[in-house]
């Protein structure tokens, strides 16, 4: 009796929660589970057609096309951010730089810029014709152009860098502020070099924090939207296509070709894919930290 | 009003969170009273409607009309297909660009205004702009708005290549091209990064109509002489490096350009006028405007690019009091405010009056610019159509377009075709019958 009645009151403080997250997460995810197996269309409504829709997307080479695209972005952009980020915290954790206080706070400020208007300034500063990037170049002579469909990627990864190092900064960072003092103290008295405590005291520190910094950085760029969403209306032939990231072909069905179904199970089969992909990172990174 | 729409793209996160807003906030405006008293909700991202709300109130006091953003083009026909949809919050009139007039009309989801008289004012709008309007024969919204094609050109530039007036036909157009890219690397007649409304206006002009509607079917074909012949033409211009492709229109570049001189001209919609002397201050004085180029010498065709009209959705709930509305701000005594805001009408009484005539317009060193956009106005050529999915292929036009502009590879007339061949995939599959 005491024991049930317990687990009432448990269920009763929980309950704050579970009813938000059935509301706006667990019904959503439903409710668009239910819209992939419509069809719909301008003339003849709406349609069930069963699963019709996940049949047509795996073979629609344009959802494919921004599934390599943000695959390939990932590999690339996410191990320079981290080891960028990771260099930022381990200097500033050396305790031999001064104003560090101020560096990591303006390391982490781009983070809190929002991506449109961050998109708009790197828009400007790498304006081919009159931007800062353009003004060097002619400076230069050297007729680079970062907004050809071979560069306006690699402009998107400095976007994103610049966004996101400081906030994946701030984790090391605060990983490496827990590390006890003793054992620095101990490694001193060991006579250890600075090198060898970042090798053998911090670096395994940090291996926890990043696996789940991979996974933040996986789940971030599946689902690049703003910048690919933006750059158009200011750069000319970009290469930019309205199925340049799943996201972005999924907005573009959704909200300009009124095809809320397959939009959905786009959606889906983008949230399966990036769920097999973090767990793969997970189980993997795990079973490296039993390894040591 | 295709700039407002560019102001939109640049924050479409924002502005769909707007669009939802609007939405949810129109679903309360609807509330009928019952003694009487009606409240109006319409829809609109042109300014100058409210206008016109003092006026039609003073005459029609048991009407409230309550006009609201909610977003623009593209963003305001998700929002109302949302509402159309949830059957609720749906406005009493809304606003379309007139591409957007097929693809509510032929599902149903506007109401046919013939039963309300509006037939009988055909005769007070330019033609090509009441052909807009009209779909399968039916009427379905009033012009409010228009985008005649003109020639707007910095006679500075002009002059400094030789040239003492701007070219009459395409011939001269491209002779002139070459002289003034002779001035230097930087400058061009034009600039083009694949603007499509401009490819269709040129071919519109040159008499190709490559959309044919009739009911749910449509009939795509780019490949008929007059089409053949405007988009080769342009082929020539772009082989030649005779237009600058780096400078995209409604970007800082282009602005800059449009100030110190190095782009010559540009040809899109009378709108611009209004937006010109912000973009360009400092080429006060330097800008004309004149007719586009003519395929013949001597000939007056013109063509459209851009414009809106107003229609009442089938599921609105006051659909009397809107058409008064409707008739009155778009045909009667609410025109006279809201052209003094600035809007471009095509209702005849207006483009002929004395007014958009003789008014001269200093940043345009003086010149009558009215009597030049009402002149290109009347002479838009009639009979063209837009298939219903235009939004959604207009969108994807530059996934195909790209290539070429910066390859140089794939000749425009492939990229039509290649477009052609997506739209009609979509068309079928959205239940039209394309080919």
């Amino acid at each position: 009796m005491g024991k049930r009645g317990r687990k009432q009151v448990g269920l009763a403080f929980i309950a704050p929660f579970a009813s938000l997250f059935l509301l706006v997460y667990v019904v959503p995810i439903g409710y668009a589970a239910y819209l992939s197996l419509f069809r719909q269309r301008l003339i003849g409504g709406n349609t069930f057609i069963g699963v019709d829709n996940y049949r047509k997307l795996v073979q629609d080479p344009q959802f494919w096309d921004g599934v390599s695209r943000v695959f390939r972005f990932t590999l690339i952009q996410v191990p320079i951010m981290l080891v960028l980020a990771m260099v930022l915290a381990l200097a500033l954790d050396s305790r031999r730089l001064h104003g560090t206080g101020f560096a990591r706070v303006s390391i982490f400020l781009p983070y809190a810029v929002p991506a449109v208007v961050s998109t708009l300034m790197w828009g400007f500063l790498l304006g081919v014709k009159y931007g800062l990037f353009g003004s060097l170049d002619t400076a230069a002579g050297t007729g680079l152009d970062p907004f050809t469909p071979h560069t306006t990627l690699i402009s998107i990864g400095v976007m994103v860098t610049w966004a996101f190092t400081g906030f994946n900064m701030l984790i090391f960072y605060a990983v490496l502020k827990a590390v006890p003092h003793d054992l620095y103290e101990a490694a001193a008295l060991d006579g250890a070099s600075e090198l060898q405590v970042v090798r053998r005291i911090k670096l395994p520190a940090l291996r926890g924090s990043l696996i789940i910094v991979i996974i933040f950085s996986i789940i971030g760029t599946f689902q690049m939207f703003n910048e690919p969403q933006i750059l158009p209306s200011m750069v000319a032939n970009s290469g930019i296509t309205t199925y340049y990231t799943p996201n972005l072909y999924a907005y573009h069905l959704a909200f300009t070709g009124s095809q809320q179904g397959y939009a959905a199970s786009l959606a889906l089969v983008m949230a399966a894919i990036t769920i097999v992909v973090a767990y793969a990172v997970q189980i993997r990174g795990l079973r490296n930290a039993f390894d040591h | 009003m295709r700039l407002h729409k560019h102001a939109a793209l640049l924050s479409a996160a924002l502005a769909s969170v707007l669009a939802l807003a609007a939405c949810t906030g129109g679903s309360g405006a609807t509330a009928d009273s019952g003694d009487k008293q009606v409240n109006l909700t319409v829809w609109s991202w042109d300014g100058t409607v409210a206008k016109s709300v003092a006026g039609f109130q003073a005459a029609n006091p048991n009407i409230t009309v309550k006009v609201v953003n909610a977003g623009s083009s593209f963003d305001e026909y998700t929002a109302l297909d949302n509402a159309i949809q949830a059957g609720s919050g749906v406005p009493d009139l809304a606003m379309f660009e007139y591409f957007a007039v097929p693809y509510f009309a032929i599902p149903g989801k506007l109401q046919d205004l013939q039963k309300y008289g509006a037939g009988d004012l055909k005769k007070d709008y330019v033609q090509a702009a009441w052909n807009d309007v009209t779909v399968n024969g039916k009427v379905y919204a009033l012009p409010s708005d228009y985008g005649p094609s003109a020639m707007f050109y910095n006679d500075a530039t002009l002059k400094k290549a030789g040239l003492n007036a701007p070219p009459a036909t395409w011939d001269e157009y491209y002779e002139d091209a070459q002289k003034i890219h002779a001035l230097g690397a930087n400058y061009y007649i034009a600039q083009d990064t694949g603007d499509l409304f401009f490819l269709l206006s040129l071919i519109w002009q040159a008499g190709g109509r490559p959309f044919k509607v009739s009911g749910t079917k449509v009939h795509i074909d780019f490949t008929d002489p007059a089409t053949t012949k405007a988009v080769a033409f342009w082929q020539k211009m772009l082989d030649g490096g005779l237009l600058n492709t780096k400078v995209t229109a409604w970007s800082d570049d282009w602005n800059r350009t449009l100030n110190d001189g190095t782009l010559a001209s540009q040809i899109m919609g009378g709108w611009l006028t209004s937006t010109l002397p912000e973009r360009a201050p400092q080429a006060a004085g330097q800008f004309r405007v004149a007719l586009m180029p003519q395929w013949k010498a001597g000939d007056k065709v013109g063509a459209e690019n851009g414009g809106s009209s107003f229609g009442i959705p089938a599921a609105a709930k006051h659909k009397d009091a809107a058409y008064k509305f409707l008739e009155y701000f778009t045909h009667g005594g609410g025109v006279a405010p809201r052209v003094d805001a600035g809007a471009f009408v095509p209702n005849t009484s207006v483009l002929n009056g004395a007014d958009a005539q003789n008014k001269a317009n200093q940043y345009f060193g003086g010149q009558k610019v009215g009597a030049v956009l009402a002149e290109a106005s009347t002479s838009v050529a009639s009979g063209w159509q837009y298939p219903p999915f235009f939004e959604w292929a207009r969108s994807i036009y530059g996934d195909i377009a790209s290539k070429y502009y910066t390859t140089g590879k794939i000749p425009l007339a492939q990229i039509l075709e290649e477009w052609r061949q997506r739209m009609v995939k979509y068309g079928n599959d959205q239940g039209f019958q394309v080919d």
